[in-house]
């Protein structure tokens, strides 16, 4: 396993000319690279249909790449999956988890599975109340939380894996304003700890105020890329309003001279 | 891992309302029908103890051995109990004569033909019919639904292998299933034992011969459901297929079969046996009638006697003569009737449903072969009874019917001795027909091979198309 340096951090999640077309002949993805760090949220901004979702699947080894690669930790994960895996946390939109077990229970299936069989009922009760779920609704069976609850006891399984790398999949569609807070304080906290976090998501105004770096995606490219930092006192939705409309106009003036 | 996914899959199994419909269903019918099933044997029982006394009492009240005539019984089986196979069908007796062609009469269905309409349901029934079902209805959706629901795509999101991940949702299904039958066979057994029913090492042996042919076949419904659930991305359409896959292995390709064969090698009807055999006794009977007149003119016309000699053995020869074409003709019905079946039973195989079937009701001794092994027994018998009426008559001198032709007195009749009560302890017992567990083993290795290897295609069908199954 090769470990990319930087200057400040270690490489943990890296695409590189990641290029994804569907037996259908759609172009998914179309020549991606990034890469982000220990320690740094990476928020990938875009449309329906931008490939923010392929791109996790690629890192997960869902599906495969026609051209490029996804590197956990330095791993090529389609070369070597099962070893990929074990680096990366995941976190779907909607968390969709098994609604007749309870959160304990949950927590504890996919924590085995991911390679953690050291941890006790304590802990995944401390893992529990560490993402804000009180003992109360531990037994409780998932089918009975609200979305917010479930995404929180996603990130528990997240934490619980204790990988260096965390994927996200539009982890803050439809939360409401103060679970979407939390959510984010939480994350915030994973970075403090040195997690690389790609998060793909819609939600612009919470990109900007979480992640180190924010990218925009449109029809399988990234078309915008830049530190938070340098979008410090720029409004981030005329920026992306500003790229999607460009994009769209070439796209519009391509057609065109076809 | 595997312990892991599988302990998931049980636990899944057990909190799901499929598995409280399953035990509740499967725990009531087969206690139900192992109930029935004792009821039913105990009737039997005391029937066929009964059939023996009077048997025995018209034995006694008979005069003479010309007129004798006794019965061999079909001893009720306590496997009948588990797997009742033909034993409603086959008669439960065979008159046995000197002349007469044994063959079993009386049987339940005949006499009551309204169980014949939809049969009784039995242990081998549910397993087949019941249990079946549910293991499909509790697979169908086992790769699919976890897509569906969102959860394949967390799963596989772990360094979590194709095939370990699969292996653990079959033996996760496998176990699961298992408790809502290994719970009431348990309770059964106990109830079987509670009733008093004689069970000696040969029955529970089969016995555990049919549990191990009964998780065979729920293996492969197990595995045919993963299958369906690999095929398809949506768990309705698993939902549409997997019954009718069930449909079409439980109940028509097990009576096509049967059709098919049934058109293929075709053999005659009892009706026309009848017919066959009936009308060879008639000629041979009035050959007979014509020697007997023409060797009663020859001695006539020397006004000597007819003697009893040449009667007997025009007599003897007819009878002969009949009973070897009543055998020829049986032997040419059952050669045909074993082609018919192998056949049947070739093609109903292809269905390991009705492979279960065939094995269960072979391990049980209720199946088709019932009827030939008594009727084989029965003939040997009959012999003895022919050796032993013949050996008696030639010990009391000369019998049957004496017929004196003359000029003068005409035609005269008579029967020259009668000979008195028949004692019971010198008649030929019935010994019905042994069938033993390892014999029974050797045939069902067919069945056993077909579901065996139908659960390892259904499996390698389903481990196919999981390696390439999109978990998203």
């Amino acid at each position: 396993m090769s470990e990319k340096q930087t200057p400040d951090s270690v490489i943990r999640l890296e695409a590189v000319g990641l290029t994804k077309r569907y037996e259908d002949g759609v172009l998914a993805l179309d020549h991606i690279s990034f890469s982000v760090a220990a320690g740094q949220i990476y928020a990938m901004l875009g449309g329906n249909g931008a490939g923010k979702t392929t791109t996790i699947n690629l890192f997960l080894n869902l599906i495969e790449p026609t051209e490029g690669e996804a590197r956990i930790n330095g791993i090529v994960t389609h070369k070597e999956p099962l070893k990929a895996k074990k680096n990366v946390a995941f976190v779907s939109e909607n968390v969709m988890l098994y609604g007749n077990f309870t959160a304990l229970q949950n927590l504890e299936f996919f924590s085995r599975i991911g390679g953690k069989t050291a941890y006790t009922r304590d802990d995944f009760r401390d893992i529990l109340l560490r993402v804000g779920l009180p003992a109360t609704v531990h037994h409780k069976r998932l089918k009975e939380y609200s979305k917010g609850m479930r995404q929180k006891c996603g990130i528990a399984i997240a934490i619980a894996k204790s990988a260096p790398a965390i994927l996200l999949d539009e982890p803050t569609a439809g939360l409401d304003p103060k679970a979407g807070y939390d959510f984010l304080r939480l994350l915030e906290t994973l970075r403090n700890e040195g997690k690389a976090i790609l998060m793909s998501t819609h939600d612009i105004f919470r990109a900007k105020e979480v992640a180190d770096v924010v990218a925009i995606m449109d029809s399988g490219r990234i078309i915008m890329q830049q530190p938070a930092t340098a979008l410090v006192g720029q409004d981030l939705e005329n920026l992306y309003m500003h790229h999607m409309a460009g994009r769209t106009a070439a796209l519009r003036q391509e057609q065109a001279s076809c | 891992m595997f312990g892991t996914l599988v302990h998931k899959e049980v636990r899944a199994i057990l909190l799901s309302p499929k598995f409280v419909a399953t035990f509740a269903v499967c725990s009531l019918l087969i206690l139900l029908s192992v109930y029935i099933g004792i009821r039913e044997y105990q009737a039997a029982v005391r029937q066929y103890q009964t059939a023996l006394q009077l048997n025995e009492q018209t034995i006694r009240q008979t005069p003479d051995l010309m007129r004798l005539q006794t019965k061999a019984f079909r001893e009720p089986d306590p496997m009948q109990i588990f797997v009742s196979g033909v034993i409603y069908d086959v008669g439960r007796w065979v008159p046995i004569s000197t002349n007469a062609v044994p063959q079993l009469s009386g049987s339940t269905y005949a006499e009551d033909t309204i169980f014949a309409v939809f049969r009784v349901i039995d242990f081998a029934f549910i397993i087949q019919v019941v249990l079946s079902l549910f293991a499909i209805l509790f697979t169908f959706d086992a790769v699919s639904g976890e897509r569906e629901d969102g959860t394949l795509r967390l799963v596989f999101a772990n360094a979590v292998p194709r095939a370990t991940y699969l292996s653990a949702k079959c033996a996760g299904a496998w176990l699961g299933l298992a408790v809502p039958l290994v719970i009431p066979i348990l309770l059964s057994l106990l109830m079987v034992m509670v009733a008093g029913v004689p069970l000696d090492v040969s029955h529970w042996m089969r016995l555990a011969a049919l549990g191990g042919l009964s998780f065979l076949l729920f293996t492969f419904f197990i595995m045919l459901g993963v299958l369906f659930s690999t095929l398809t991305r949506r768990p309705s359409i698993s939902f549409l297929l997997s019954p009718s896959a069930w449909v079409v292995l439980v109940m028509i390709i097990p009576r096509a079969g049967t059709t098919a064969a049934a058109q293929i090698a075709p053999v005659p009807s009892a009706a026309e046996v009848a017919g066959i055999r009936d009308g060879y006794a008639k000629e041979r009977q009035d050959q007979f009638i014509k020697d007997l007149t023409k060797s009663m003119s020859e001695v006539g016309s020397c006004g000597s006697t007819l003697s009893m000699k040449t009667h007997d053995s025009l007599r003897s020869e007819a009878d002969r003569d009949i009973a070897q074409n009543d055998a020829r003709v049986n032997e040419g019905v059952r050669n045909k009737r074993a082609v018919q079946e192998r056949l049947a039973f070739s093609l109903a195989r292809v269905s390991p449903a009705a492979a279960y079937h065939l094995a269960a009701m072979t391990i049980a001794g209720s199946d088709p072969d019932l009827k030939d092994r008594y009727e084989e027994a029965a003939t040997v018998n009959r012999e003895e009874f022919r050796k032993f009426v013949e050996k008696k008559g030639s010990e009391g001198g000369p019998q049957g019917i004496r017929i004196m032709a003359s000029s003068e007195t005409g035609l005269k009749i008579d029967m020259p001795r009668e000979m008195g009560a028949i004692d019971q302890a010198e008649l030929p017992r019935f010994n019905p027909p042994k069938f033993g567990l390892e014999n029974a083993l050797a045939e069902v290795i067919i069945d056993i091979a077909v579901m065996l290897l139908g659960s390892i295609l259904a499996f390698g069908g389903a481990f196919a198309f999981f390696l390439r199954y999109d978990v998203r």
